[in-house]
């Protein structure tokens, strides 16, 4: 029976075979649309999980300001003296152990950074020194004689090198935009102690190369510090200054007063926790809070910042938007076309209904024959839109994601151009170091610009899921579009179909 | 000597349901049909001839009275299946799928019925050439493609056959030919052949002569 019907169908599509490529060509395009937005659907949601596990958002520690504004406030109303209060003010600090603790939840945290900063004494080295003068300690790039008035140690106790730990070296402000670069030698990691990297004009003023040793001394103990050349740097940062020695938080710890030092638990600053998925932040947040209740009593808070995945998902999540409504658009057109063409073809051919019912069809095989011929002319046209659907996705997919980037690009350098402008959900860098901050925020802003250039792009190919989903699609509509036309075949009595013709 | 096959058409009437009212089209009809016959059944237009035929050949659903086939009532059987193994029909418009060859044509017959014999050997019963079986429909000729109509009939090996103006639009000469093949499959296949006709002298070539005058027969 269903051979038969394969033969009548089969038949049908040959001798008929205007109306066979018109049905080929509507389900070649509807398929192609239908692909492609399948397609881009599919990329989006592979870059959005690409995305967030890849621009997974960091969770900064940082001062509270608000908190230490509203603890001055009180205090001034309580009557403490101005100057007293603003000399026993320091910068809200995490200490280490808080710190690695944190870092060690391997749920949330991919990786992190902090740094602590100190000076040193240069011995019998010589200083590079700048139109300014000596830099400020602590502080790269600050000449010597503005004093930090947060620091709780003396003036007279600050050396003329700065000390700039960090736990790695890719983290180094200047490492992600190359403005800091390696110039001789190589760069220092967690295990790298007592080795540092010094400027290249520190290193040419004192005749020092890579693997060279050099003694320099602790400011607060006067202890002597013997640290070797791992690398030289050369830094196009106008804030950079050529005093300041990189390296490990742990060699770092050396140049730290015995007070500051604790007993191996002292405070770091700008402790960054890169997450491995942005979707777990507030998780990630409420875990700290929970955990560490003593840093908010301490006057720091927990900032997050998903601003690169979330300026990359918006184009991305506007791009899969559109090719949803595509998708839908192009499967109500279709089953309209479809209805349409079905309709008119099974008018075309009621006689030919007639014949077959009055042989003995079914009325159901009748319908099931003419959903075979658009099947298999169905199938023609999905398999065939199979090869060009990809290159469809990847031209429309690429043409709305430069549209959107260059949009969103236009907007994030519309932000910037305004001063004090701060991106959405960067975070707050309150430093007491106005320098600093600037050249940090002027980091964020390439880095940002260029994260967003770089990371939206989609990796748009059909997948075997993508095809089955076409076909299944496609099949779908078939049903869809069948269902007006079957009804009228159904209802009739074979009489009735052949009755217009007597 | 072969099985003798009755219809039996009991207490017939049917009706149709207008804007102006309903109108009975078949008055209590009673008859009986033989194999081996061919019976002609004459009337004016509007006499009920073509619901009579479309009943018989279970076109149409039954309303009052029945139609037994050996005993076997068609509400029984369903129409459907009545269709498919007890009746067929040649249309005066011939009814033939026009995308298909007249063999094509025969062979789908030939499908419904489950057998596998060349549809040739019934277009050649009918008197057509093999190369006029591999034509299209279109291409044939109005008396041909009567033919093929017929052949389709007989091929699908049904023990009734009902006709409704087969030659209403053919010559003489052709005309002649078509009752011929008519007459043999009565007499020579052991079918019930049932002729609707306005002609006489079809009509003069049947069996048995029924006259349907409004609605009931005579």
């Amino acid at each position: 029976m269903y051979r038969n019907m394969l033969k009548r169908s089969w038949l049908s599509i040959r001798r008929k075979i205007g109306r066979t490529i018109v049905l080929t060509l509507i389900f070649f395009i509807m398929a192609n649309l239908v692909l492609a937005a399948i397609t881009i659907k599919s990329a989006v949601a592979a870059q959005m999980d690409y995305a967030k596990s890849t621009l997974g958002g960091t969770v900064t520690i940082q001062a509270d300001m608000e908190a230490i504004r509203e603890n001055q406030r009180e205090q001034m109303e309580s009557g403490v003296d101005r100057r007293e209060m603003f000399g026993k003010m320091s910068r809200p600090k995490i200490s280490i152990e808080t710190a690695n603790e944190i870092a060690s939840y391997s749920d949330y945290v991919k990786d992190y950074s902090y740094e602590i900063s100190s000076s040193a004494n240069e011995g019998d080295l010589e200083i590079v020194e700048s139109n300014n003068g000596p830099e400020m300690p602590g502080m790269p790039g600050m000449p010597g004689r503005f004093q930090n008035s947060n620091n709780s140690e003396s003036a007279e106790l600050d050396g003329n090198i700065t000390i700039s730990g960090i736990n790695a070296y890719a983290y180094i402000s200047g490492v992600e935009n190359e403005s800091f670069t390696i110039k001789d030698g190589t760069y220092f990691d967690e295990d790298s102690d007592d080795k540092a990297l010094i400027s290249y004009e520190f290193a040419e003023l004192n005749d020092l190369k890579v693997d060279d040793t050099f003694e320099i001394k602790n400011v607060y103990t006067s202890e002597i510090v013997k640290l070797s050349v791992i690398g030289v740097y050369d830094s196009s940062d106008p804030f950079a200054g050529a005093n300041t020695i990189y390296m490990n938080i742990a060699t770092a710890a050396k140049f730290l007063s015995s007070d500051d030092y604790n007993d191996g638990n002292f405070d770091v600053n700008n402790a960054n926790f890169y997450m491995i998925n942005s979707d777990k932040a507030d998780e990630f947040v409420e875990k700290i809070n929970s955990d560490f209740p003593e840093l908010a009593e301490n006057n720091l808070k927990i900032a997050v910042d998903t601003s690169e995945y979330d300026s990359m998902s918006g184009s991305i999540e506007s791009v899969g938007g559109f090719a949803t409504t595509i998708l839908v658009i192009v499967i109500i057109a279709a089953i309209v076309i479809i209805t349409l063409i079905v309709t008119l073809n099974v008018r075309d051919r009621r006689y030919e209904m007639g014949v077959l019912l009055s042989l003995g069809a079914h009325k159901f095989n009748v319908v099931t024959q003419i959903a075979t011929e658009l099947a298999i002319v169905g199938t023609l046209g999905f398999a065939l839109a199979s090869i060009s659907g990809t290159f469809l996705a990847k031209s429309m997919g690429q043409g709305i994601i430069d549209s959107q980037t260059a949009s969103s690009q236009a907007q994030l350098e519309k932000n910037f151009g305004r001063p004090g402008n701060r991106m959405p959900g960067q975070p707050n860098n309150d430093n007491f170091a106005p320098g600093n901050n600037d050249s940090r925020e002027m980091n964020m802003k390439q880095r940002m610009m260029a994260n967003n250039e770089q990371k939206v792009e989609l990796d748009i190919n059909a997948t075997p899921s993508d095809f089955l989903i076409l076909f299944a699609t496609g099949y779908l509509v078939i049903i869809l579009a069948l269902i007006l036309p079957s009804v009228n075949i159904m209802r009739y009595q074979p009489k009735e179909i052949l009755a217009g013709k007597e | 000597m072969s099985k003798k096959n009755v219809l039996k058409v009991e207490n017939l009437s049917y009706a149709y349901s207008n804007p102006s009212g309903v109108q009975k089209v078949l008055k209590d009809i009673n008859a009986e049909f033989e194999s081996g016959k061919m019976y002609a059944i004459v009337g004016e237009s509007g006499s009920g001839k073509t619901t009579f035929l479309s009943l018989l050949s279970a076109l149409d659903k039954l309303q009052d009275g029945d139609i037994k086939f050996n005993n076997k009532s068609l509400r029984k059987i369903g129409g459907t299946e009545f269709r498919l193994k007890y009746v067929n029909i040649v249309f005066q418009a011939y009814n033939l799928i026009k995308y298909m060859t007249a063999r094509e044509n025969v062979q789908v017959a030939i499908d419904f019925d489950k057998r596998k014999v060349d549809p040739d050997k019934y277009l050649k019963q009918v008197g057509l050439t093999e190369e006029e079986g591999r034509r299209l429909i279109g291409k044939l000729s109005g008396g041909q493609q009567q033919r093929v109509a017929i052949a389709r009939a007989i091929a699908s090996n049904s023990p009734i056959i009902v006709a409704d103006e087969p030659t209403g639009n053919l010559d003489e000469d052709t005309e002649e030919k078509i009752i011929d093949i008519f007459k043999d499959l009565a007499k020579k296949q052991n079918k019930i052949v049932i002729i609707v006709t306005h002609s006489k002298r079809v009509a003069s070539h049947a069996d048995k002569i029924l006259h349907l005058r409004r609605g009931k027969l005579d």
